[in-house]
């Protein structure tokens, strides 16, 4: 297939699907108290997006995620690079890294609310904890993407350290570390919405929570589709650029 | 004028039951403009030997003077390094590649360039520039490396197992290019690997190495007329000097000749 025939029928796909939903519940073939049509949503969605009150919610699942990220990403980063590049450091502490990364990271959200109290904190730490571990694990990686012999040539060619930093660790990583923060972002944002729901007072994943119990279904799809297409274009900015520096690694 | 003076250089690699030994007592002189061949069985260390002509690695012991001053850290703009393989970056263009060492030292870009475009045009690139070294084949690779090493005109050249990445054909027309690059810059060249065939055709002088530890164990002028053709290599003389590398490299570990 070729490359236009490949993105017609991507997007053959999505009409397709939205039609079902728009058009399946509309004639009883679904259940519209269940999955209510594609147009309902959408003017509940806009409808939702005029309140002052979900505005505010966003306002509050945004900075919560921003913060998380903007925490969880560099100390992980840092630990990472630490357990690649030093190796005792990386001998004692990978091993432990590993377990807790395997752990579900939710079975601690009791005790960060034990902790912080339920608020801002405590979603922004809980959020931060659950992403730093991947951070950790793909910072590694990036730096094990680094050849030996990249640097042995660069420093034949008479490279300071710095220079080795600049010239070769970060074009080397970049690809993984574009990867890396897409993929936390991932993990942050499930973080921050699993902490709304399970227990908050604001925020979209409450505001999500409570339309579900109160099987408020047309307020419940506005708010997947809402956070649907935020995270879908966060990750697909971010794989653009990916795509763009990784040209060379084909 | 001599362009490498080594002089009783050993070097013990760290490791159980106080290290291995790698090199022995190697003490060789290379007079400037001249093409030298290193030949020895796997692992006696002449990779390890040309690292530490490069001053990326420091020997246990003994000197290594290189136009006279003593080599501690790598230094570009008297020894140039061309590698195996793969040693070009992805990410950069075969012009940026080339480039690279200048760079580092924040020569100006248009200078830069054009010494980068020289060099490519040297080794017969012109054009390729801004190809990435994924879209070059292996010999094209080898020969932005041998560009790049080339670049800031450094006296020296090392060059370690080049072609042995390369299909028989274009290793021979590599080594012919090659020679062609030596004669025109007249640069010192210092080059390792396993092909006794090349190793004749290329050099003024073979050194052979022994075994671990690594000692050198003969010294074989090669006085085929030059230029080299390869008609050369169905020659008598050529043969024998062939099997008299051979001979040497094959003997068992620690009779010295
Ligand atoms: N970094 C190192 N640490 C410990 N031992 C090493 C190291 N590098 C090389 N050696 C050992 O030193 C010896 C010489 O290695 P070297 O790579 O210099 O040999 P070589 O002659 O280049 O081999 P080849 O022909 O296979 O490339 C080998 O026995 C090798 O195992
Ligand atoms: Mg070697």
């Amino acid at each position: 297939m070729t490359q236009t025939q490949i993105i017609a029928a991507r997007l053959a796909l999505l009409a397709a699907i939205l039609a079902a939903w728009a058009l399946l519940p509309k004639y009883g073939v679904l259940d519209p108290r269940l999955l209510p049509p594609l147009g309902d949503v959408l003017a509940m969605l806009g409808k939702q997006l005029a309140r002052s009150q979900v505005q505010e919610a966003i306002g509050v699942t945004a900075l919560e995620v921003v913060v998380a990220f903007v925490i969880a990403v560099p100390i992980g980063a840092a630990i990472g690079v630490a357990a690649a590049e030093f190796e005792y450091f990386g001998q004692i502490f990978k091993p432990m890294l590993f377990y807790v990364f395997s752990v579900p990271k939710s079975i601690f959200l009791p005790m960060f609310i034990l902790i912080f109290g339920i608020g801002f904190p405590q979603k922004v730490a809980y959020a931060a904890f659950s992403t730093v571990f991947i951070v950790i694990m793909s910072a590694t990686a990036a730096v094990e993407s680094v050849k030996a012999d990249h640097v042995l040539v660069a420093r034949s060619c008479g490279a300071t350290k710095a220079q080795i930093l600049w010239r070769i660790y970060v074009p080397s990583m970049m690809p993984v570390l574009l990867e890396t923060l897409r993929i936390s972002m991932i993990f942050n944002f499930t973080g921050v919405m699993i902490a709304e729901m399970y227990a908050s007072r604001t925020g979209i994943g409450h505001l999500i929570a409570n339309w579900g119990e109160n099987f408020q279904m047309p307020e419940l799809f506005a708010g997947v589709i809402m956070l649907s297409v935020v995270a879908i274009c966060f990750n697909e900015a971010v794989r653009l650029l990916e795509v763009r520096v990784s040209k060379w690694r084909t | 004028m001599t362009a490498i003076e080594v002089d009783r250089l050993s070097h013990i690699y760290a490791g159980a039951e106080g290290g291995v030994p790698a090199l022995e007592d190697i003490s060789m002189t290379v007079e400037a403009g001249k093409f030298v061949v290193i030949v020895g069985p796997s692992g006696c260390g002449k990779t390890s030997l040309l690292m530490m002509l490069a001053g990326l690695r420091h020997q246990s012991t003994g000197t290594i003077l290189c136009d006279g001053r003593p080599i501690t850290d790598p230094d570009p703009s008297r020894v140039g390094v061309v590698f195996q393989e793969a040693s070009l970056f992805p990410w950069l263009t075969a012009l940026d590649n080339t480039e690279f060492p200048l760079a580092l030292r924040g020569t100006p870009r248009d200078e830069r360039r054009r010494r980068a475009e020289d060099m490519l045009n040297l080794v017969g690139l012109q054009g390729f520039g801004a190809r990435f070294p994924h879209e070059l084949s292996g010999g094209m690779k080898q020969r932005v490396s041998i560009a790049r090493g080339l670049v800031q005109d450094p006296p020296v050249l090392l060059m370690d197992e080049p072609f042995a990445a390369l299909d028989e054909q274009t290793r021979m027309t590599m080594g012919h290019e090659l020679l062609r690059i030596w004669s025109k810059t007249r640069k010192t060249v210092v080059f390792i690997t396993h092909s006794l065939t090349e190793a004749v055709y290329l050099a003024d002088e073979v050194l052979v190495m022994s075994a671990r530890p690594g000692r050198i164990v003969d010294r074989i002028a090669i006085d085929l007329p030059r230029p080299r053709t390869y008609e050369m290599m169905a020659t008598d003389t050529f043969g024998k000097l062939r099997e008299r590398i051979w001979q040497q490299i094959r003997k068992p570990e620690g009779t010295l000749s």
